[in-house]
This record gives C-alpha cells, sequence and structure tokens, in this order.
C-alpha cells in the first residue's frame, strides 16, 4: 500500500488550524502491489541524480492555484470579470510573468500567459505559471481584488506535480513545507478546513502535491478537473513545437500553424483555441467550450521536455478520449494524472484510454481533501520503460 | 467618438474607430464596404469581456496607423444577430471585409497578426 503523507488537520474550530505532519493510509478503491521505495516524511521526494545536474533547464512542471470565491450580492453579474486589466497586470507583474494573448465568451475570460495560464471566471480564478515564478505571492493581491468587488474567497486548492529541477526554485517554493507555510500564512481564517498532502507513485520523481482550503468541508456542485503530465517527449513530435528560423510568422501565427500541424486542435474540436509559439521553442494554448476551459503548455527541448494538458470536466466531452488524443500529441515516456473530484467511473476510462496507447499503469493513490473531494494520481509508463 | 451616417458614400474614418449605433448603422457600413476598395475591420466586443477590452486601446492605435482603413466596433450584445452571421463564438474577433467580403478573421488578443493581416489585406 502506497502511504499518504497528510500534513495538516482537519479543525473546524474558529481558532486557527494547527499544522502537524502524519502518514496516514487511506482506503483504497484498488489493492497495490508492495511498495517499491519509501517515502520520508521531512522532505520532498525527487528525483536524486538531477541534483547532480551542473545546470539546469526550464521547469515545465506548473504550479496551479484555484481561488474560489462567493459574493455577499444576490445577484453576482460578472464578478472577477469586472478587474480591469491593470490591476491583473499588477498581480502577474508579482508572479513575474505577462499577458502575451487572451480570449473570451460568454463564461469566462482566458489569458495566455509568458509563463503559462490564467482563467477568469466570475466567481473562480485559476492560474497556472511554470519556470521559476511565484505564483504563491498572487493569493493576496486576489484576496483584496476580490473584495474591492465585494467577493469574498471561501477556497484555494494549489497543486503541483514534482519539479525536475527543485533547486532552482525562488522561494517560498523551495520546498512543499516552505509553501504550505507561505500559503498558511496568506489565507484568511475563516478557510478553516485545510489539508496538505503528497501523494506519491512508484516513481520518486513523480509525486502529487495537494494543498486545499475551504470554508465549507464538502461543498456542493464542485466540477472535476483533470490534470495531465507528460515528460520524456518523443522527439520528433516534439520538433513540431520549435520556431523555424526567418519563417515570416509571429508567435500568433506561429501558433496557429502548430494547433493545426499537431492535431491539437481535434483534442476538442468545439473548443475555440487561443494559442501561442514562443521562440525559439515552446508552445501554449487555452481552449475555450462552453463554460470548460482547457489549456496546453509545452516545453520541447530534449533533456527536460515537457507537455501539460488541464481541462475542466463537462458532460458534453469525453474526458478519456481528450485526455488519450492529448496524450498521442506528445508520445511522453511517463504520464502522470492527477484528477479532483472525478468519479471513479472517469478515473477508470482515463486509465484505459492511456493504456489503449501502449502504456502500463504503474501506479493509483488518492487522498480526499476538503473543498475539494478525492484526489487520484494515477502515472503510466512506456511498456519498455523500466522503474 | 463615430457619428451616425446616413449616405451609403464612401467615408473617411480617418483614424477614428465608429461604433455601430443602429441596425441602419450597420447596413450603411456593409454598404460602404461592398461599394469601395477600402478594407474594413469589424471589431466584435463585449464590455463585460476583459480580452476585449484589452483590444480597445490597441484597435485606436491600429485606426491611427491605417487612417485609409476604416475600422467598426460592433457590440455582440446589442447586435447579437449580426455576430451570429458572421458565426462570431468568442471575443474579441476581428473581421476583415474587402467588398463586403470576409476575407480574413482574427480571434482574440493578437495584435501582431491583426497588424499583419490589416498589412496585407490593406492596398
Amino acid at each position: 500500500m502506497l502511504p499518504i503523507i497528510s500534513l495538516g488537520c482537519l479543525t473546524p474550530h474558529a481558532l486557527s488550524p494547527t499544522l502537524s505532519l502524519s502518514i496516514t493510509k487511506p482506503p483504497y478503491n484498488t489493492p497495490l502491489p508492495p511498495l517499491l521505495y519509501s517515502t520520508n516524511p521531512k522532505h520532498n521526494p525527487t528525483n536524486t541524480h538531477n541534483l547532480s545536474m551542473a545546470v539546469s533547464g526550464f521547469e515545465g512542471f506548473e504550479k496551479r492555484l484555484e481561488l474560489q470565491f462567493s459574493s455577499h450580492d444576490p445577484v453576482t453579474g460578472i464578478g472577477l470579470r469586472q478587474l480591469d486589466f491593470k490591476s491583473l497586470e499588477q498581480v502577474l507583474h508579482q508572479v513575474q510573468c505577462t499577458v502575451v494573448s487572451a480570449l473570451g465568451n460568454q463564461h469566462f475570460d482566458s489569458y495566455v500567459l509568458s509563463e503559462s495560464s490564467l482563467f477568469v471566471y466570475p466567481t473562480k480564478i485559476i492560474i497556472k505559471t511554470c519556470g521559476t515564478t511565484q505564483l504563491l505571492k498572487s493569493v493576496q493581491p486576489f484576496i483584496n481584488h476580490a473584495r474591492t468587488l465585494n467577493l469574498h474567497i471561501i477556497a484555494l486548492r494549489y497543486t503541483r506535480g514534482s519539479f525536475i529541477f527543485p533547486q532552482a526554485q525562488p522561494y517560498p517554493h523551495t520546498s512543499f513545507h516552505e509553501e504550505i507555510v507561505y500559503l498558511e500564512d496568506s489565507i484568511p481564517h475563516h478557510l478553516c478546513y485545510r489539508k496538505a498532502s503528497v501523494i506519491p507513485s512508484k516513481l520518486t520523481s513523480h509525486s502529487w502535491h495537494v494543498f486545499s482550503a475551504g470554508a465549507v468541508e464538502y461543498p456542493d456542485d464542485v466540477p472535476y478537473t483533470v490534470e495531465v503530465c507528460m515528460t520524456d517527449l518523443d522527439q520528433t513530435l516534439a520538433r513540431k513545437f520549435f520556431r523555424h528560423p526567418n519563417d515570416g510568422k509571429n508567435g500568433d501565427s506561429a501558433g496557429r500553424e502548430m494547433t493545426g500541424l499537431t492535431g491539437i486542435n481535434r483534442i476538442n474540436p468545439n473548443a475555440q483555441i487561443c494559442d501561442f509559439a514562443f521562440e525559439p521553442c515552446g508552445y501554449s494554448m487555452n481552449g475555450l467550450d462552453r463554460d470548460c476551459y482547457s489549456t496546453i503548455h509545452v516545453t520541447p527541448e530534449h533533456g527536460f521536455s515537457y507537455a501539460s494538458f488541464e481541462c475542466l470536466g463537462s458532460m458534453y466531452n469525453d474526458m478519456a478520449d481528450m485526455v488519450k488524443k492529448a496524450v498521442k500529441v506528445f508520445g511522453p515516456a511517463t504520464v502522470s494524472v492527477a484528477t479532483t473530484n472525478a468519479s471513479d467511473d472517469v478515473c477508470m476510462r482515463i486509465k484505459g484510454a492511456v493504456e489503449q496507447l501502449g502504456m502500463k499503469c504503474r501506479s493509483c493513490s488518492m487522498d480526499v481533501v476538503p473543498a475539494a473531494g478525492m484526489v487520484v494520481f494515477q502515472t503510466f509508463t512506456t511498456r519498455r520503460k523500466r522503474i | 467618438m463615430g457619428g451616425q451616417f446616413s449616405s451609403p458614400s464612401p467615408q473617411t474614418f480617418g483614424g477614428k474607430v465608429v461604433t455601430v449605433k443602429s441596425k441602419e448603422d450597420w447596413e450603411t457600413q456593409l454598404q460602404n464596404s461592398k461599394t469601395s476598395n477600402k478594407l474594413m475591420v469589424i471589431d466584435f466586443s463585449a464590455s463585460w469581456c476583459g480580452p476585449s477590452l484589452f483590444m480597445d486601446p490597441v484597435v485606436q492605435d491600429l485606426a491611427n496607423e491605417f487612417p485609409d482603413v476604416d475600422f467598426i466596433k460592433i457590440d455582440i450584445d446589442d447586435f447579437k444577430d449580426v455576430a451570429d452571421t458572421f458565426e462570431v463564438k468568442a471575443i474579441p474577433t476581428f473581421v476583415l471585409l474587402k467588398k463586403g467580403k470576409e476575407r480574413e478573421r482574427v480571434v482574440g488578443v493578437k495584435k501582431d497578426e491583426l497588424h499583419r493581416v490589416i498589412e496585407k489585406l490593406r492596398s
């Protein structure tokens, strides 16, 4: 049985919650083969041979933040979408990223950033950044800006995988412990249901980190989210995300070309896509389909290649099919899929879909967190790969 | 900013972004496009959409840079049927017309791309 490292207690008491370290073994739906390694709860499981690398490459693994708000007013209207661009830019400046492109529809606004994406719904903000951005510095500014619109925060969730280059990360991202301390200091007391969890896999290089805090332990109507992380991309496929010198294109037109050539536009043919190709390589896109966002980010360089696909669940879309198509675009050697609040059925279907590509499921672990529900973390590798 | 044009004769916007205010207004603009050689850029926008608002000053700069191009702004709530005719699914959407026909469109905040297609089509 893979142990879950749960840091933090659930305390509905009005006093500030206490943080404690414990290793718990929650019930699993499926029995797992014996542990191949043990985890030291005091440090972040990392791929130790990366620590000897003198130079680090670009960190593709993102940090993701989701902030849920509620309005005191009877009619919320467009809520957070009222935030003017100057205010958003101010917050993004603190995180060290800028807006590269944007697109909206009736339900939400989406922004492609220099280091990933931002989604603004009337009562929800999702911001996902890679590289060495200090994402958590956006928490307090977002909470403050929302307050000016009479919106108060009711839930926060922070998730990330394991960094390829953890030593390159700045404060407060130097360790998960440091991130938790920073988050606890940034959020108001009324978010009293809190939990921090490191969900492991059989791969020391792949763990899933979750911090969740909410005013309500089990909220209704939480849509499910799927976060897919892919590493060791097929080199031929990754090459499609390199710009050609003197191609006569700009980031917008090159991005559009990549979206078509790689088949990304076929993952969800109903989505409106906002894409961008970076120089000399790299690609980002946001997809808009009714009230569902999707987002893809690619770091194609050999040695630290990475791609992510994230999507909000919807009854209109076949999530497993979309995940399968996304993985096929990149041909990775390792895939991790983290779902939040997804049904067993969705998790099983995704597993089946990835296995159809010839990959083998290496682990499936889960944990329940307040305000978000069940988090399931599955990892897959190509059959050739030895762990 | 902008005014009502009652006659179908070609107009010089001269760096102004004209906001379409009525159905007749729109019909006039479309007619203008059909009868002239000028490029017309339609900015389908909405006041509740951040990305759309982001482009307002950008479009004004483009209108100043290309005074020989007509720039018009259509609010998708006020002119839902026009937006539907042009199959506007996300905003901002820029549709470039020549002789009343769509030649290109740019979807989203894409300054460089919008600049490029305007330059390409204006002659």
